[in-house]
This record gives C-alpha cells, structure tokens and sequence, in this order.
C-alpha cells in the first residue's frame, strides 16, 4: 500500500494505491499554515478513518511540496550568508546585467536572496584549469566562521570561482564551517550546480542555502511524525525532474523540489497516456493559484535544465532567478481558482495572475474574502455546486458570490452578474489556452495534434472551455482528476543524476579519464538506489553528454554509447551530434570541431506498476444520474443541466454533453456539441464535435 | 485596446500576434545557441525583425538591442527602393550588407536579410542584425582615423541566390577578418536563425488559413501607431530643449549635443541643431542610427507596453544637420558609434523631464563600456568581446538598479567563460560603493572591474570608455552619478578610447560610472539611506 502526498498553495492531496485490490482512494485537506504538517495528519486520519487504512500498514509514502517555491516567492527563506572568492561579493547581485523588458523604464530586477552585508569573500584563486592560483587562506576562514556566528546566520551558500574545475577550496571550506559552526547548513556549488558561468552557479547555491534550513526543518518533522505514528516503510520525495529522491537526498539538495507538484502531474500524464494509449498529450493541471500545460510526446515529458524561480514580473522570461537544474517542461500561467477579477485603469475586465489562495479565499468560502474569483464565477454559472463542495465537507455561498462579482464588476461594468461571471470564466480559459498554445508551438508542434488531459481541482471545471480553444478533439479527465499529482507521485521512479563538468574536445579526449568518472558517477547512482531498496540488476542507466561545436556557447544533449568509451565511439558520438543538430537548426556545419562540456549520468529505478482496478470514496449510488440543475453556457444561457455522480458511472456508460459530472475533489463541465464515454477503467473521454 | 477596421477580432488578433513575436523569439534563440562569438552569444547583441512585403516591422525579437530593432525595418525598405526591387527576390534569396548608411551604422554590424514566400509569392522577408566579432581593418572600436581603416564594407549583395552559396563573396570575407570561424559562423547562425523563423511562419499561416500577412501587419502596426499618437496627445504640447556635454576622446575634446523636442498633437519631432560636429574619433552615428536611438527613449516614455513595430514610428521625426556628430557623413570613421548612440536617451529624457516629469528616468551611467581582446589562445587566433554596464537612473517613483544596461541592453560575459577563451584572469567584479548620484530616488551604483594578462604575450586592447570626463546628469534637483576611471598597474598612459596593448603582468583596472538621482535628496526616505549604509551602496 503506497500514499503520495501533495501538498499545493490552498490544498493538501492524498492518493493511496492498495496493491491488494488494485484500488485508489483519495483525499483532500486545506492546507495548514504556518504548520503544513497539520494537514497532512488531519488527511491521514481522514483516510485512516474513511477507508480504515491505518498508515502504519502502509509500505510506501511519497511526498511532494510548494514549500520551497513559497519560501523564494515569498522571501521567507533562512537568514543566509554567501562565500565567494574575494573580489567578487557582488557577482551574486550584479547578475548577467541585462534588462528583460526593453521598454519598462520602470522594471525592478529581483533582489539577491542574500544582501550585501551577508555576502563574504575568502582570498583564494584557481584558474579556469583547476590549478590553483592562490592557496586558500586558513586565517579568513576563521574569521568568517566568526562573522557568520556573531550575525546568527542559520545557512551559507559557498561559490568560489571556477570551482567546477576544481572542489578542494570548496570542500575545504564546508569542512571547516561544518567543523567550526556546527549548527549551521552549508551548500557547496560543486555539489549543487556543478556547470560553468559563476552568477548562474551562484544563484542556485545561494538559493539551495536559503531554503535548506525551512525544507530540512519540515522533512524532519515530518518523518519524525510519520514513524511516531507507527509508519516504517520507505519515504521518497517528488523532484522538479519527475523523479524521486529520498529524504536526505531532499534535505541536501532542497532546490531539487522547487517543481514537485507539477512535476507529479506531468508524471500522472504519462502514467494515464500509457494506459489510454495516448502517446502525445497535453497535460492541462489547473489548482487554487496557477494553471500548467506540459507536452508528453511519445510518451515522455521533456526535461530542461533552464528554469527561474521568483519572477519578480510574473510570468516574464528572465525576471527571476537562474537555478539551472533538471526540471521537466512545463508553462506556469496565472490562473487558478482563486485568481482574482477585477476591473483595470482602462475598463477593462482581467483575471489574475494575484490570488486569494486559501486564506481569506475565494468570496464564496465565507472565509472573509471580498474579492471575486474564478471560483465565484464558476459556483454562480452552476459550475459548482455548493452543497457538494469537497464531497460536501465544505459549504460555499453563492450569494457572497454574487455580491461580490455584483460590486466589484457587474455594477462597475453596467452588464449583469451572470455576463460578468461568464467574463471571467472565458477570460481565464482564453489565458490558459494562449499559453498553452505558445507552449506547444515553441517545441516545433501543432497544438492540434494532441490531445487533452485535465486534472487539478479546477482543471475538469475548465479543461472543457480549454480544449476548445485548442480545437483538441478528445479530452480526458482521468479518475482522480482533484489529486493527480499526487497521484503522479505514485508513479515515478527513483533516480539520482550526476553531473560532471569538464570541457573537452572530442577528438583530443582522454577517453581513460572519462570512463573512470562515468562508472564512479554511475556507482554513486547505484548506491542512492540501494537506500530506497532498489537493486542494482533493477537500475536503468542513461548516460547523456551536452556538447556543442567549438567556440559555441550553448549545448545540445546527445546519449553516450553504451558500455566502456574510447575512439572507436568517436564516429557515432559525432553522428548523433550532428543528427540532433539538424533537426533542431535544420543544417550542421562541416568540419567544425566539436567539445564535450558537461556530462550527466542518471540512475534510475524501475517504475512503479500502479494496475489501477477502481477507485473508491465510499459506497457509490445506485443510478449516476442526479437531476438537473440550473446551468450557464455561453451558447444557451442558463439551461436544466444533467448532473452525473462520478463514483457511480458505470464502465462503457454514454451521454452526451452538456452534463455537469460530480467527484468529491473536482467536478467537470462538459459543454455542448459533444459525447461523454466512460472507460473500463472509469476514466472520462469527451469527445468534442 | 481597440483596434478598427481589421478583419481580426481582438482576440484573434491577440493571439495571432503574441505568435508572430514568439516567432521572432524563437529564431533569435537559434541565432544566439548557433554563433560563435561571445558577443552575439553571451551578451545578446544582436535582433530579429519580422517584416512585410514593403519592409515594414511587423514583430521584433523581446530582449533585443534597441537601435537593431529600429534599423532593421529602414535597411529593408532601402534595399527595395534603391537595390533589389520587390520582383528580384527569388525564394531561397539571402541579402547581406554592412553598409553603416544603410545598416546600423558601423561595419562589424551585419544585415542579413531574408524574403519570405508562401506558394510562390513573396509576402515578407525577416532579417537580423548581429555584431560580427570582426571585419578586417584596425581591431574594431574608437583607434581608426577614417572609414577606410575600419575594414570590409560589403554592399548589398546576395550572399545565397535562390538557395545557391556565393562562393566568391564568403572567401573574400575569410580572408580579410581576424578569427574567420567565428564571424562566418555567426553569419551562418544569422541565417539559420531567418530560416528558422520562415518556417514557424509558414506553420503559423498553414494552421490560421492565411496566404498573405498584408492584413495582419495592417492590424498590429495599425493597433501600435494608434497607442503611440494617444499617448502623444495625452501629453502637453511645446518646445522643450536640452544640452549635454559628452567625454568626446576623453582627453579634453568633448561632445556638445543639443536638442529641441516639439511635441504637437499626436506628434513628435526631435531636432539635433546646434550638437557638434564630426569628431575625428570613429563615435561619429549616422542618421539611421540616431533616428533608431532617439525614437527608443520617446517610446518608452509613451508607449511602452504596446508591442513595438513600424506603427510605434510613424508619429516621430528625427532631424539633424547634415556632417554632424550624429548625421555623419563619408568618409568620417564610425567604428565606435554606438558611444554616441548610447548617449541620446540622456538628451531625450533630459528634454521630455520638462514635458512629462512623470514618465521619464534620470540619467544612466552609460554608454556601454566595450573592451575587446585580440590574440592567441591555444594555438587558435581570437577575437573577445565583452561589456560592462555602468548604473541606471533614478526613476520618479524609485531608486536605479545597480549595474543595468542602458539603452541598450546586452548581458556581460561571465568571468568563467571569458578566462576559458583568452589567457587573463580577472581579479575583481564588484558594486562601486558611494557612486550613484543622490535624490529623492538615487541613482544605481557603478561596477569595479579588473583583470591581468595572465598570458605569455602581449594582447591587442581596444577599449571604449564614457563618462570619465563628464557625469551621468541628475534631474529635477537630483544629483550627478561618480564618474568612471582608468587605470593601468604598472602606472601608465592608456587612450580612454583607442587601441593599446596589454603586456603580460599588467594590470587594468575599470571603475564604470554610477546613475544619477532624481528629485532633490532632502526628500529622501530616512530609511532607505540607512538600509543603503546597512547594505554598504553608500559609506
């Protein structure tokens, strides 16, 4: 018996999986501030209580958290230092110098995580060769150990220049702080990012640092929790990659968990695609306070290494900062439940990307929220119904609902209630399906060609609206449509990923040298398999390459051939080279030499089997249809709407929209001019006409 | 935004044009991961322009450099007028100049320009500007004498004729730069970053039905003049002047520049009359370059978050005398032009302070300081390019940011990769504290920045220095920013604009100018000057 736990802005999810029956159940809770762990227990009871699975029966606990993203979009990381090489304090705060919009005289770069004051310079040297220049001086490094504990700093980010070429001044530092500052974390970039260009090297380290010591904290807790209540299976925690870690991993790599939830989406995606059939999809996830779309195409997600954290203009390229670490695809758009309407400076109605999250909420949770939302939209167009909110456990007003689109926009605006909910409904579908589209389109594909899964408690109540916009064709919205991340969790393998930076040319290698890192970073894999059980016999091994042309700054990812290397492998290295090189820039240039630049090796464990049988929450109706109820589509106005119980639609059963379907963590709208299908697996295909 | 007489509704035309600039984006992605050169891959210097079949800008790459975007639209309509008429592009056409009357201004900056053609018609053509890391003569800065010496000026010419290579015109081009691999292969990056985009707009056009992009450039160039001449007309008409004193080569032979800004109706017009003359020094801009340089500040006084492209222009008109520093003529040397160019948003928002105080920032510690190595590095000869950016201005509502580029907009080239190309070792980067100029709002601090010839022989320098003679100019009672300074360990002459050598052991040293304040600094927060002593910006 496996749980994921997800714990998102405004919800906490539960999925467990019993391989005994091959059935899921799931749960929500609201998330619980300034103490998550609170919900995830109140959840656990819940399931213990419900389904009674008492946890400490379980083998298996997978985790995920927004903890670390909120932690650096909120600036409530530790009080954090930062170590460089002497001279170059302010490299971390200089940044690449570059404006990311060209015509906002009035733009704000986003502030180092560390200030000035905190930031310290050690006087030492090594050369871009790795020899060392100048020695690193012991005297210094007391009296930073000093300084860091006079102004009570909790954790220090270490970046010494050219330190991916060689870690000895690195490493002698963290064992000098940990010897000599014991109680505080430390995070060396030869560990975290070890890669050429020292700011972007910087951020990651200083950011890793900063939320080492809140993401160590809460793990620790958490476990400590988990065993007290009798659990003693596994634990492993969802990273931005699609792969899991184990508690330690997370505790020394915490940036690694900036993307969890999204990620477990994306890996849900893959698992339902698998399972359907389904080799290319778009992944449409919409929560309280963001919407994402990710692309599986053939059946896998893509993973990037170029991502940013804590725009400060949300959702603008270049406005955050640089943490180049694996993270997989997706687009991150403003748009969830809670995102606010409001009326702007020119009369016009926008949506978002600001959020009521879970406190005070959107004004229909009674929770003190004035502001109208997406969900008051949804509930006075019949989208939702507020009786059954969360399977009824929380009870929602339409009319705080209607008071508040009714001040804030429907007056303002001279239209009424109903036309301004409408307004809202589209607007945020019209923002999700842009970016969706821009999305897809930059990966060289058609939007058109895919089709559509939704998931995410809004996701089913928009994905509709969505898919039209797209003019995808099908539209699924798989069994835990409200929990699919952490469904995702369930489903994800482990994986460790090594990275090596070392700039060779491909024809000059010492291809001896090569294969002795290879195997010592293929071993390191083998033995962070082992702490989750995985056998080395069960372990997949990918070794990939980013090389380039000489003189090039940029590189493309090309797989290692299999087995010991040497010249022989010369030839089919530059084959592949040049093959992805063409497909992405359409021409490759002859007899231009090529340089390998970083090298990455990946461990992985087989992933789980999750032959899902039915899912249950409890005892299903007789009959799935409910009645109508009063219903808003664009077409038609309002109109008696059938509305469908989830739980109780039988394998094979067929209708056609508009139909409202119920499920205790989401509900999904299906518009007109389409038909509904339940699968044998009671997941719902919409085909749209 | 409204938008009439189009055939696109307003969320069709929303989405049709996001993608058009998503285009553009994408290409220059391919442009920047395909090149060679730090310059164009490191630091970004370099654009991508969409046009229609008359040359007119359509969509523009995001982050670009500002006075590429503006020249790139004006290169295209030349060569249809006065080159290549519109029935002599044949598909598979590649045109390249670097003609600087026609292009941006200066050699190294190469025109590329594509047409576009979709079922046998021509219905647009894309092109890019990069800077080229070389193109013979001197080693390119402020050290040439006349045009001459600035190396190879290549003419409009098919560089690939109906998909077919010019031979001739790439071995002409090899043998006369330094470090030919990179400059060919960024100009191979240039065209296959126009490719790249021809084929995401065909792809666009196939899934949306058009066969013509006539009607969309109408809209969104349209929907862009139109936000450009209500801003204009939101404003108070009127005369407003300003003056400005530049370094000129820094040794006490300055630049004057003067400008009359006539703001009438939804008009704008800014005249250069009473700026100096040619100066001797290669800073000389021609008027392509000046338009792009002083319609970029107006529109990010007036419109800056409407989209840009030809439509944000048309309401502006730029006038200067014919042979003076900034509508230079043949054969005054241009090389380091952009010294200049770097120099007209101080003058445009010094005069628009007066007309919209509101909307315009105080001076930045610009332009931007170029530095370039030239030598042998493992047996390879090479080229390095790098920049460093001075402090931005203090704007009406807050402080500069700390080392920021300004007006244009190109990134740094990290430490790591600059020691992996060329044999120095740089021995600081770091915030230049007390250098902001103070106000209500202060300015951005400057930056220090040093390194050593770390190598066995001596390096070709050319160095580009501003603002070591004359501040960064507060407004409004805002006070003046520090300026920068060079300095060369063991102690020694060294030309602030020009060629020089660095022998091995010695020592440079930069310190780059701070922004300037805005509004007068007794109405400064108490609190911000203490957390700027806190954070060590001021002592």
């Amino acid at each position: 018996m496996k749980l994921g736990i997800d714990i998102g802005g405004t919800f906490t999810d539960f999925v467990l999986f019993n391989n005994e029956n091959n059935q899921l159940y799931f749960a929500k809770t609201l998330t619980t501030y300034p103490d998550p762990t609170v919900g995830i227990f109140n959840g656990i009871k819940e399931i213990e209580e419900k389904f009674n699975f008492p946890v400490k029966n379980m083998n298996g606990i997978v985790h995920g958290t927004t903890l670390v993203t909120n932690a650096v979009i909120e600036r409530k990381g530790a009080k954090t230092a930062f170590i460089t090489t002497k001279g170059f304090e302010d490299v971390l705060e200089i940044g690449r110098e570059m404006r990311y919009d060209i015509y906002d005289i009035f733009l704000t770069m986003p502030k180092p995580l560390v200030p000035r004051n905190l930031r310290m310079g050690v006087s030492e040297r090594v050369d871009i060769h790795g020899n060392v220049v100048t020695p690193i001086d012991e005297n210094s490094m007391e009296n930073l150990a000093s300084t860091l504990k006079e102004n009570g700093i909790e954790a220090v980010g270490v970046c010494l220049l050219n330190s991916f070429a060689n870690t000895s001044h690195e490493k002698r530092l963290g064992e000098y702080l940990s010897k000599h500052v014991p109680e505080m974390y430390y995070s060396l970039s030869s560990e975290i990012m070890p890669e050429i260009r020292e700011y972007e090297r910087s951020s990651a380290t200083a950011m890793n640092a900063y939320v080492q010591p809140i993401t160590d904290k809460y793990l620790k807790d958490f476990e400590t929790q988990l065993r007290k209540s009798g659990f003693d299976g596994n634990v492993n925690i969802m990273i931005s990659s699609g792969r899991l870690t184990t508690i330690d991993g997370a505790r020394k790599s915490p940036i690694h968990l900036l993307e969890s939830g999204p990620a477990g989406g994306a890996m849900a995606g893959v698992f339902f695609g698998k399972h359907l059939g389904e080799e290319n999809l778009l992944c449409f996830d919409m929560g309280g306070t963001t919407a994402k779309a990710c692309v599986i195409y053939e059946g896998e997600p893509e993973i990037t290494n170029h991502f940013e954290a804590g725009r400060v203009k949300r959702f603008k390229k270049g406005s955050g900062l640089p943490v180049r670490i694996p993270v997989i695809d997706l687009i991150e758009i403003g748009a969830g439940g809670g995102s606010i309407a409001r009326v702007n400076n020119i009369g016009l109605l926008t949506v978002g990307p600001d959020s009521a999250s879970s406190t005070p909420g959107p004004a229909c949770y009674n929770l003190e929220g004035e502001d109208p939302t997406v969900t008051d939209a949804d509930l006075v167009l019949g989208y939702l119904n507020a009786d059954y909110f969360l399977g009824g456990e929380m009870q929602l007003s339409v009319d705080a609902a209607r008071k508040a689109i009714e001040t804030k926009l429907a007056k303002p605006l001279g239209i009424s209630i109903e036309e301004a909910a409408m307004g809202i409904h589209k607007i945020v579908n019209e923002n999700m399906a842009n970016a969706a589209r821009v999305h897809v389109l930059e990966k060289g594909m058609d939007p058109r060609h895919f089709n559509m899964i939704g998931f995410g408690g809004a996701g089913p109540v928009h994905s509709f609206g969505v898919a039209k916009l797209l003019n995808t064709k099908r539209l699924i919205i798989p069994v835990g449509a409200g929990v699919t991340s952490a469904l995702g969790f369930l489903v994800s393998p482990v994986a460790s990923e090594k990275i090596h930076s070392h700039i060779m040319e491909l024809n000059r290698i010492d291809w001896k040298e090569v294969n002795s890192f290879l195997t010592d970073m293929t071993n390191d894999g083998y033995a962070f398999l082992e702490q989750s059980g995985i056998a080395k016999k069960d372990a997949i091994v990918n070794r990939v390459v980013e090389m380039r042309y000489a003189g090039q700054g940029h590189e493309i990812t090309i797989e290692l051939p299999e087995g010991e290397l040497n010249e022989s492998c010369i030839a089919e290295i530059e084959k592949r080279f040049i093959k992805e090189y063409e497909f992405r820039y359409n021409r490759s240039i002859e007899g231009m030499a090529m340089e390998m630049v970083t090298w990455r090796v990946v461990v992985q464990g087989p992933t789980p089997e999750m032959k899902v049988k039915q899912f249950s929450t409890g005892v299903a109706a007789e009959d799935a249809y409910k009645g109508t109820r009063k219903v808003y589509f664009e077409e038609t106005g309002y109109l008696d709407c059938p509305v469908y119980d989830r739980y109780a639609l039988k394998p094979h059963e067929k209708f056609d929209g508009p139909a409202i379907i119920e499920e205790t963590e989401s509900t999904t709208v299906v518009g007109v001019n389409s038909s509904v299908q339940v699968d044998n697996d009671k997941n719902i295909i919409i085909d749209l006409h | 935004m409204q938008v009439t007489e189009t055939k696109f509704d307003p969320i069709a035309l929303s989405i049709l044009w996001s993608r058009l600039i998503s285009i553009v984006d994408e290409a220059g992605t391919t442009l920047q991961r395909t090149s060679f050169s730090t310059v164009t891959r490191e630091s970004n210097d370099f654009a991508v322009v969409l046009m229609d079949r008359k040359g007119r800008s359509i969509a523009q790459s995001s982050v670009s450099v500002p006075s590429f975007l503006g020249v790139l639209p004006i290169l295209t309509k030349a060569l249809l007028k006065d080159y290549f008429p519109l029935e002599t592009w044949k598909e598979g056409d590649v045109v390249m100049t670097n003609d600087p009357w026609l292009c941006a201004g200066h050699k190294p900056d190469i025109g590329i320009v594509s047409p576009i053609f979709h079922e046998g018609s021509l219905i647009g053509f894309i092109g890019t500007i990069a800077h080229s890391p070389d193109m013979g003569g001197v080693l390119w800065g402020a050290g040439s004498r006349d045009l001459y010496e600035e190396g190879l000026m290549v003419p409009p010419t098919k560089l690939i004729s109906e998909g077919k290579p010019n031979d001739t015109l790439f071995n002409i081009l090899e043998h006369n730069v330094r470090a030919a691999d990179q400059t060919i292969g960024d100009i191979r990056a240039q065209i296959a970053a126009n490719d790249q985009g021809i084929r995401s707009l065909m792809k666009l056009m196939q899934e949306n039905d058009l066969t013509d992009l006539q009607d969309l450039a109408d809209a969104v160039i349209n929907a862009s003049e139109k936000a450009m001449r209500e801003a204009l007309l939101a404003a108070p008409d009127g005369s407003y002047q300003y003056s400005y004193d530049t370094d000129g080569d820094g040794l006490g032979n300055g630049c004057h520049f003067e400008i009359t800004i006539n703001i009438n109706g939804d008009e704008i017009h800014a005249d250069y009359t009473g700026t100096s003359g040619a100066h001797p020094l290669s800073i000389n801009a021609v008027l392509n370059y000046t338009f792009a340089y002083t319609a970029y500040p107006i529109k990010c006084t007036f419109s800056p978050d409407v989209p840009n492209n030809d439509g944000s222009f048309y309401p502006i008109k730029v006038t200067a005398p014919k042979g003076c520093l900034v509508n230079a003529q043949k054969p005054s040397p241009l090389g380091a032009r952009n010294i200049t160019g770097n120099m007209l948003h101080s003058v445009v928002f010094g005069a628009l302070a007066k007309a919209v105080p509101e909307q315009v920032q105080a001076d930045c510690g610009s332009a931007c300081w170029c530095i370039v190595l030239n030598g042998e590095h493992k047996g390879k000869e090479f080229v390095e390019y790098f920049f460093l950016n001075g402090g931005y201005g203090a704007r009406p509502n807050m402080d500069g940011e700390h080392v920021l580029s300004f007006p244009t907009n190109v990134a740094n080239v990290p430490i790591e990769v600059l020691e992996t190309d060329v044999a120095v070792r740089v021995t600081e980067k770091s915030l230049l504290q007390d250098s902001a100029g103070d106000g209500k709002f202060r300015g951005g601090l400057g930056q220090r920045f040093s390194f050593v010839n770390v190598g066995e022989k001596p390096l070709n320098i050319s160095l580009l220095t501003e603002k070591t003679q004359t501040p960064a100019k507060g407004i409004l009672e805002g006070k003046d920013g520090q300026m920068g300074s060079i300095q060369i360990i063991p102690e020694r002459e060294f030309p602030p604009k020009g060629l020089d050598k660095l022998f091995p052991g010695e020592e440079l040293i930069l310190t780059l100018p701070g922004g300037a304040g805005y509004g007068n600094p007794s109405d400064r927060n108490k609190t911000a000057i203490a957390e700027d002593r806190i954070l060590g910006y001021i002592s």
